[in-house]
């Protein structure tokens, strides 16, 4: 059955070889390529390409794969399954290296091209817009499966997998939405470059598809080509990060935290309203205003906490109307400056003048600054973070032998020490292109940095955070071992909720979201809402979360470039994150020993009694 | 004297899409599945029947025709209730988390019908306007949609369905002890899937309901909460038909009242709003009585 599957897979990857664009040298503004393939380029459109480009090597590469997959096609009815491993191991890496060999050639090629037509005197590179394309990327991701194949053909395969389900669920369940959001795509939108285009072909219309789907992620996962690019993906990251940690700090605790968004408008009401009006010393003011922001969170999603403990009112519900009840808090406070009360006029004073729903500005001590003027103030690279990283790290893993308090007050003393030492030490100076300034990635990152290493920290260091993870798993065996349910409901939905609290942060005292100091009534709260895919993405663990909202941030920067570019709105990434949700609750459709720990376990226990049963058949004692 | 005769008929058209998409819901969570997709499902039967009547009229040139919004509204329950059977494969056959799977559907339902809409009209938040809305019928003194007075007549339609007929009795066994119901020879799985799906078809309706009834287009998110309130007056009306009935009764006319205090001088628009979602919570919290869910709600069922 599984080798059926096998031959399928091959065969569907050569019928895509045959049909898809290999490569694209070059590519119009609206889209239209000259698509490369083995079997002739396809040019609806009529681009022409510099002389001398030629890409006779595409066939031999092409002649090479198809011999590749009809030897993985033999090898796996092999009987001998230590060979078979063997042999499918070589070809995987056979065929990476095939797909570096074409990327070198494509790549080299193109730069040739350029530098002729740069030499001949052109003023720019006539080439500006190209990459290798699916056909390619195929013959990638078969190499890549023919080694997970290969490792699934030794002892213990199985096992392997389901060890790394927390990897294997998200990247599967990530892989699927992307292929249905291919297929949204496809369906909605015409094929590159054939629109109005008479007499083609259907091998064109179905190469004008492929193109359009390559190109969409090709332009989704783009941010992470160029320095601003990944500036914007970080910032949008930052709000995901803090509402990622706060459902999944929900999570651990057995809660669904759907009020991330109303936390976070609370958050950042809370934020404001220090920012704005509080007259403390400049050195206190911006700590202040950051704490405020984490008690407005907090609060908002402590009473939900709460209400669960006290009358057993369902969290899943509550949280959702306070979102909109905060939703209407914010529009109170922001959207006009007179009310009338039973006819009595009430005056606020928050609004700023103008049409917009805005407060006013955040004071200057209150403000985050950006992370550009961190990492270099005026120009010149300043040595301070990159220094307390370091010596924060350095001294973190130097300090193995102290217990963990003092081990991370060590720590903190080291980052401040190395922060202060980094910033005394001549900088280098740099120019900043506008393309990087402009970019709204502030000092929020880094406090969400430190939100995730509170939540590592707290979660699995403390015995608090295990009481809290116990409740999650077990409620009543953890209050038969003494935990007091009740008082972790509120205590997690507090924290849970000043994590999202924590991202207004970046809108409000970092200017994240547009560039200016101010509460807006457009804050984007619906993050919160994005903060369950993170969760769920990065199964509730820290690093994954930080690499689930990095994945969202860039795709959420890339979704900006899509909309420009081919006309698909950047809700596309709202639906990709529904998919992500649904397919991960549903385990990616894998087998049930991938997502119930308890047949998990099972399937470890197996593999490893199998390999003690082999390891005694090999080494027999001696006279038995 | 006239107040009230607007506050009256106001309060029918705002309770109508929350007591068709409770009364979904009642099937659904009486047969063990919690859905909180109703939200969703509103806007994706909103999305559909909005985009279909379009589609008729500009297709046929504008027609104006009696059969047309009935489309819109079948079109709307069916896509409802294909969302439905989504939610139900999901949570059925492989055992997801309900209200996980339940929330991907309300971020579907959030930036789908953006992408249609960008495709069909260049534009991210709404559809054209459509001139074939469903009929209204006269009251004597006033007008309503038909669809408000269908919602009402279902009300002991869906009572009579689930307490005095075999098939309602089995919904609910199957909702309070799916096991015992196996063993009488029920299938568990079946009752559940009809149960979802035709939840997500009421909801559709509710939908359709609000684009092509109460308005004449669809707004991106326009349920504004009605899916969540439907949810709170099933809690609130004890899974029962007549309890939900008045509950979103209630919460209906919570919402009329901020329609009317809008622009007055006794209370700011904004702080009305949000009256119904505070009552929501004053409701969950106990305050006005108790209310004990289907005992199996919420669990997949394994055989």
């Amino acid at each position: 059955m599984g080798r059926y599957l096998f031959l399928l897979t091959g065969l569907i990857v050569l019928v895509l070889m045959i049909l898809s664009p290999w490569a694209v040298p070059m590519r119009e503004f609206d889209g239209t390529g000259y698509l490369l393939n083995p079997l002739g380029a396809m040019n609806p459109k009529g681009l022409t390409l510099p002389e001398g480009l030629s890409f006779g090597w595409l066939g031999v590469v092409f002649a090479l794969w198809v011999l590749l997959l009809l030897a993985a096609s033999v090898v796996v009815f092999l009987p001998d399954a230590a060979i078979r491993a063997r042999a499918l191991y070589v070809l995987g890496g056979l065929g990476l290296a095939l797909f570096a060999l074409e990327a070198y050639l494509f790549y080299q090629a193109i730069a040739a091209a350029n530098e002729a037509a740069l030499a001949a005197g052109a003023r720019r590179p006539p080439l500006r817009r190209y990459a290798l394309s699916l056909g390619a990327y195929l013959g990638l991701f078969y190499s890549l499966g023919l080694l997970l194949v290969a490792r699934m053909q030794l002892p213990g395969g199985r096992a392997f997998l389901v060890r790394l389900r927390g990897v294997v669920v998200p990247v599967v369940s990530l892989l699927l939405a992307v292929v249905v959001g291919a297929g949204v795509v496809a369906i909605l939108r015409p094929g590159l470059g054939t629109q109005g285009v008479e007499g083609l072909g259907l091998r064109e219309l179905i190469a004008g598809k492929l193109d359009l789907v390559t190109y969409t992620f090709q332009i989704l996962f783009s941010p992470i080509l160029n320095l601003p690019g990944i500036f914007n993906s970080l910032s949008f990251a930052t709000p995901l990060i803090f509402t990622g940690l706060a459902v999944a700090f929900g999570f651990r605790a057995g809660l669904f935290n759907i009020g991330a968004p109303g936390q976070l408008t609370i958050g950042a009401l809370f934020a404001m309203l220090a920012g704005v009006y509080l007259p403390l010393p400049g050195w206190l003011l911006l700590p202040v205003a950051i704490l405020a922001a984490a008690l407005g969170g907090a609060l908002w999603g402590g009473l939900v906490g709460w209400l669960k403990a006290r009358f057993g009112a369902n969290e899943v519900i509550n949280t959702i109307m306070m979102n909109y009840i905060a939703a209407s808090v914010l529009l109170f406070m922001l959207a006009a400056n007179e009310y009338s009360f039973f006819g009595n006029k009430v005056t606020l004073p928050f609004k700023a003048e103008g049409f917009e729903g805005r407060s006013e500005e955040i004071q200057e001590a209150a403000r985050i600054p950006s992370m550009i003027n961190i990492l270099a103030p005026n120009s010149t690279f300043s040595w301070a973070l990159p220094l307390a990283v370091v010596a924060a790290i350095g001294v973190y893993y130097a300090l193995r032998q102290l217990e963990l308090g003092k081990r991370l007050l060590a720590t903190l003393a080291a980052l401040l020490a190395g922060y202060w030492l980094g910033g005394a030490l001549p900088g280098i100076p740099v120019t900043i292109s506008s393309a990087l300034s402009s970019q709204l990635l502030n000092g929020s990152f880094l406090i969400a940095v430190l939100a995730l290493l509170f939540y590592n920290f707290y979660l699995f260091r403390t015995s608090g955070g295990y009481e809290l993870r116990a409740t999650g798993l077990a409620p009543k065996a953890a209050e038969y071992a003494g935990v007091n349910l009740r008082r972790k409901m509120i205590l997690a939905m507090f924290i849970s909720g000043a994590l999202a609290g924590l991202a207004a942060t970046h809108y409000v005292l970092g200017a994240g979201m547009d560039g200016t100091y101010r509460l807006k009534t457009a804050i984007p709260s619906s993050v919160g809402f994005d903060g369950i895919a993170v969760a769920l993405m990065g199964q509730n663990t820290p690093l994954g979360i930080f690499l689930s909202a990095t994945l969202f941030g860039v795709l959420l920067a890339g979704g900006v470039s899509l909309n420009a570019q081919l006309g698909i709105s950047n809700q596309i990434i709202q639906v990709l994150q529904a998919l992500i949700i649904l397919f991960i609750a549903v385990g990616g459709f894998l087998p049930r020993y991938f997502t119930d720990p308890l047949r998990a376990a099972q399937v470890e226990t197996e593999a490893k009694a199998e390999q003690e049963a082999r390891q005694a058949k090999s080494s027999p004692i001696a006279g038995d | 004297m006239e107040l009230i005769i607007a506050l009256f008929f106001s309060t029918l058209r705002q309770a109508a899409p929350l007591l068709l998409t409770a009364l979904g819901g009642l099937f659904s969570e009486r047969s063990g599945v919690v859905n909180i997709a109703l939200e969703g499902m509103i806007l994706f039967g909103a999305a559909a029947a909005a985009i279909t009547v379009n589609r008729i009229e500009v297709a046929t040139g504008g027609l104006e025709a009696f059969w047309i919004p009935w489309v819109g509204l079948l079109v709307g329950a069916i896509v409802g209730g294909l969302v439905g059977l989504i939610h139900a494969i999901a949570s059925i056959k492989y055992r997801a988390d309900q209200i996980v799977s339940g929330t991907a559907i309300n971020i579907a339902a959030l930036g789908a019908p953006s992408i249609v809409l960008q495709v069909l009209y260049n534009n991210t938040s709404t559809s054209q306007e459509v001139n074939n809305r469903l009929p209204l019928v006269n009251l004597g003194i006033g007008e309503v949609s038909v669809l408000v007075l269908i919602a009402f007549l279902l009300v002991p339609v869906v009572w009579w369905v689930l307490f005095k007929t075999p098939w309602g009795l089995r919904l609910r066994a199957v909702g309070e002890h799916p096991e015992a119901a196996e063993t009488m020879g029920v299938n568990v799985i079946r009752m559940r899937y009809t149960a979802v799906i035709l939840s997500g078809m009421l909801a559709g309706i509710a939908g359709a309901y609000l684009s092509i009834g109460f308005l004449n287009q669809f707004i991106r998110a326009m349920s504004a909460g009605a899916g969540f309130i439907a949810l709170a007056a099933l809690i609130f009306g004890k899974w029962h038909p007549f309890g939900v009935l008045g509950a979103t009764l209630l919460f209906g006319f919570a919402q009329a009242l901020a329609i009317q205090l809008q622009g007055g001088d006794i209370l700011p628009a904004t702080i009305v709003q949000a009256l119904p979602f505070i009552l929501t919570m004053l409701v969950l919290a106990g305050f006005i009585g108790r209310s004990r869910p289907p005992a199996a709600v919420g669990k997949p069922y394994d055989k």
